[in-house]
């Protein structure tokens, strides 16, 4: 395994080793596709779609940045990136075999997805904290997470209300006291000052808020201090992929993490690759977003155990929330849900950041 | 006198064709005129009012993004378009084309129509993932939907209309002899055209809803991938954008739709 | 369809019994195939859940489901009779005033080729994610069908007849009254028809981006915790709310149409 990391330069070299490995694995597949008539390079890919969580922005730059750099064709993968959609959910569809891969909601849609017997295997973890905070007025009434009694809430149903409701639990709060109001596509009302507090993602909502009102004027919430976490953005396949196709899921990883390196080391380059996709965008937060992306992905365990990892006293935690909120019936099998054992099968030194 | 042949232009003669040529022109002139006012008026009223742009930006910031980067619209503009003629196109010779079925075979159409209306109540965005399962990420799925919102109104109308025949001529065509394909040709197709017309032009905007709404499934290209990227950055100008490119290729087809009726149904008084 | 008023009177009833008995077979075959191939293949629920388990979850859950029909049916129907006032209206104006004709016609085909769901996020920012942007959005998606077709129907008449009303002193206000509006009520009714059901999907399509409560809330949760026998639920709901009020409507033109 080692030794063919060092062949990767050499791009002739590389597209034969992998040959041969991909078609120890894939012997059935690559027949479906062994056309005498198909030029060699092209028989030697396998086809795969990544299935995004939404479109094209760079809190996804390093799956981008590796389709682009030809790091997934090193692997022998062609990689189709879909993007997604509202009531698009990616556990849906990687379990149907629709799509091969999925970047998908995060611990809470995986947790739901095996509570409902979608057979879908979490294969890493890009965001290892909560990637939301909640956000006041730094001038206004909400002082402490005691001040949200009384207090106009907005947050998304969506996972994000059970990790609200378990902060005020964890506080001493009745969740009953604090009116808790489903947060709507725009933060305006927020700025209007109907609303006392917002729920806002790092990358996304805070961005807009804090170019609106300025970083100054807000004071942020964060489940972290209530001893509360939430990691999301999970990376996940189906169960039959991960038995039948083990070194596709390898090479995706490894080709994605060398993606993600590279947007983490030029991020000015990665923001070039999604905005060439992407022109509508505004280029100050996608570099805003990209710096945010890297920060949740670089927290906790990461340093030591390098990228993706799947933090399972993290996982833990999340599960009771989401037991205890009575968001799944019953606590899952944690060693079917998660496979670490893709990631651990690259070398160490390659996944740190 | 040529005040007169302008409001009457039906009766003008062969000779002055220049004068039928220059009328759309006039009328297209007059279109651009008013819009043109529309917007100035528009942009007075926001920098007058200081209307915040979250709330509604100005036409002409909006018109500078178009211009600064032009390439995600007119892609958009293409592929939504692609889309909704495939989708309009296969959802009008269906729609027409099962009307007719309808028509004739009684059984089927009390068999089948309480289904159709049935289909018209699902919202089709709800099973994004099974359009996408069902069809894959390709344009076939966008046109997909555009077809399903498109066929039914078409069905509709069509019976409506070759119901709407009088029952004296058909007994009178009949009696000459003609043939069912020539009762069909001759009286009943024609009689339903302007009601079918009235659904077309229907289906032209539904069209494009689908498509639109189709590209909410995970796509990269696309008015729809436009909006939806907007409405989550809250970049309204790109809304506006997109919104406007939006409102030029639906009035453009409906232009066109609205043309072909003015042609055919023209044709079909005559006979 | 005038000339043979008694005929069709007569044959009404029988007609409609067999219409009745062969739209329920269609719609039992239908049924039964589908429980068929659900069963038969034992699909699983993301892919297409059995009708029966379906029916049971709405059995279930009526409480969550009864509460939310109600909220969608409320947006989808005043949001529906503004739409139709305006509808007709602007029928009306562009019927007895010719000139506006030219400003009004492009001016609504404009705002209305631009699809409705592609307000929503204006329409959302400009009145909340309360029941009144779902009105809004309804009115606006109802509107330009019952405009367009009515606006056709008062076209539709005779040009004679109308040289014929005038000759007589009529002025254009007794024309539409007197001939237009009849000739122009079927089209009239088509238009309401159709867009009895675009109400209820665009108030569902609109839940779905924001909202306090209501079918299409339902759904997206439900979306979101894979809970699929739940969206096919509340699609079954609002389904059912659509052909009820489809059904509404359609009795109550039988009704006029049949007075006229």
């Amino acid at each position: 395994m080692t030794d063919r990391v060092d062949v990767t330069r050499d791009r002739k070299t590389s597209s034969g080793a992998t040959r041969r490995k991909v078609l120890a694995g894939l012997a059935a597949g690559l027949a479906l596709l062994g056309s005498a008539s198909l030029p060699a390079a092209a028989a030697d890919l396998t086809k795969a779609t990544l299935r995004l969580k939404w479109l094209p922005q760079t809190q996804f730059a390093g799956f981008y940045v590796a389709v682009a750099k030809g790091y997934y064709k090193d692997e022998g993968i062609d990689l189709t990136i879909n993007p997604g959609g509202p009531n698009l959910l990616a556990e849906n569809l990687v379990a149907t075999g629709a799509d091969t891969f999925g970047l998908s909601g995060g611990l809470d849609s995986v947790f739901a997805a095996r509570d409902k017997n979608l057979p879908i295997v979490c294969i890493g973890v890009a965001h290892q904290l909560t990637p939301f905070v909640f956000v006041a007025r730094a001038d206004g009434p909400v002082k402490t997470i005691q001040d949200f009694k009384g207090k106009t809430v907005t947050t998304w149903f969506t996972g994000a209300n059970h990790v609200l409701n378990a902060i005020l639990t964890k506080n001493g709060i009745d969740p009953a006291l604090v009116t808790i109001q489903p947060q709507q596509v725009s933060v305006t009302p927020f700025v209007d000052g109907q609303v006392d507090v917002i729920t806002a993602t790092r990358y996304n909502e805070f961005y807009t808020i804090k170019t609106r009102m300025g970083e100054e004027k807000l004071r942020t919430f964060v489940a972290e201090d209530s001893g509360i976490t939430f990691p999301r953005d999970t990376l996940i396949v189906s169960e039959t992929t991960a038995k039948e196709k083990p070194d596709l899921v390898k090479g995706f990883l490894r080709a994605s993490i060398k993606g993600w390196k590279d947007a983490f080391a030029d991020p000015k380059g990665a923001v070039d690759t999604v905005m060439a996709l992407a022109p509508t965008l505004d280029r100050a937060h996608q570099e805003f977003q990209l710096a945010e992306a890297k920060k949740l992905m670089v927290a906790g365990k990461v340093p030591e155990k390098g990228l993706f990892n799947i933090d399972m006293d993290a996982v833990k935690i999340t599960q009771d929330l989401f037991v205890n909120a009575k968001v799944i019936s019953k606590p899952v099998d944690l060693a079917a849900t998660f496979n670490s054992s893709f990631l651990d099968a690259i070398p160490l030194a390659d996944r740190k950041p | 006198m040529s005040a007169s042949t302008l409001s009457h232009p039906a009766s003008a003669p062969g000779g002055s064709s220049s004068l039928k040529l220059l009328l759309p022109l006039l009328r297209l002139l007059r279109g651009l005129a008013i819009l043109v006012a529309v917007f100035a008026l528009w942009e007075a009223l926001v920098v007058v009012f200081a209307i915040r742009p979250y709330y509604l930006p100005r036409p002409s910031v909006i018109f500078a993004a178009l211009w600064q980067t032009p390439a995600p619209y007119v892609q958009g503009f293409l592929r939504t378009l692609t889309e909704t003629l495939i989708g309009f196109a296969s959802g009008a010779a269906f729609g027409i084309g099962i009307g007719l079925v309808f028509f004739r075979l009684r059984a089927l159409r009390e068999l089948v129509f309480p289904l159709f209306i049935v289909s018209q109540t699902i919202p089709v965005i709800a099973f994004g993932a099974l359009v996408v399962l069902w069809f894959g990420n390709t344009l076939f799925a966008k046109a997909a939907i555009a077809f399903y919102l498109t066929f039914f109104p078409v069905t509709v109308n069509t019976l409506l209309g070759l119901e709407s025949v009088d029952p004296r001529q058909e007994a009178l065509l009949r009696s000459f002899g003609a043939s069912p394909r020539q009762l069909m040709m001759r009286l009943q197709f024609p009689t339903a055209l302007p009601q079918i017309f009235v659904a077309l032009r229907l289906a032209s905007s539904l069209a494009l809803v689908g498509a639109i709404v189709g590209e909410w499934f995970g796509d990269t290209v696309g008015l729809g991938v436009l909006l939806l990227q907007g409405m989550y950055t809250e970049n309204v100008v790109s809304i506006w954008a997109t919104l406007l490119v939006s409102a030029f290729l639906g009035t453009t087809f409906y232009a066109v739709v609205a043309g072909a009726e003015r042609l055919f149904v023209f044709w079909g008084a005559e006979q | 369809m005038s000339g043979s008023a008694p005929d069709t009177v007569i044959a009404a009833p029988r007609a409609n019994s067999r219409t009745l008995q062969r739209g329920v077979l269609g719609i039992v075959l239908f049924i039964l195939a589908w429980e068929g191939i659900a069963r038969g293949f034992h699909l699983p629920a993301y892919t297409l859940p059995a009708v029966s388990d379906i029916l049971a979850s709405i059995w279930t859950k009526r409480q969550i489901l009864l509460t939310a029909a109600g909220f969608t049916i409320t947006e989808a129907v005043v949001g529906y009779v503004i739409g139709a006032l305006i509808g007709v209206a602007l029928a009306v104006v562009i019927t007895l005033v010719p000139m506006t004709r030219a400003v009004l016609l492009p001016a609504a085909t404009a705002i209305n080729s631009v699809p409705v769901v592609a307000y929503s996020p204006l329409i959302l920012l400009w009145f909340g994610i309360g029941m009144p942007s779902k009105f809004v959005m309804v009115a606006l998606a109802v509107s330009f069908t019952v405009f367009l077709s009515t606006l056709a129907g008062f076209d539709r008449v005779d040009r004679r007849s109308v040289d014929l009303l005038r000759s007589f002193g009529a002025g254009r206000l007794a024309i539409l009254w007197r001939l237009r509006l009849p000739t122009a009520l079927p089209l009239m009714a088509a238009g309401l028809r159709v867009s009895t059901v675009r109400s209820i999907i665009v108030a569902i399509v609109t839940e779905m981006l924001g909202a306090y409560g209501g079918l299409g809330w339902v759904i997206y949760q439900a979306v979101l915790q894979i809970d699929f026998v739940q969206v096919w639920g509340a699609i079954f709901v609002a389904s059912a709310a659509s052909l009820a009020f489809f059904g509404l409507i359609g009795f109550a033109e039988r009704r006029i149409i049949f007075w006229k």
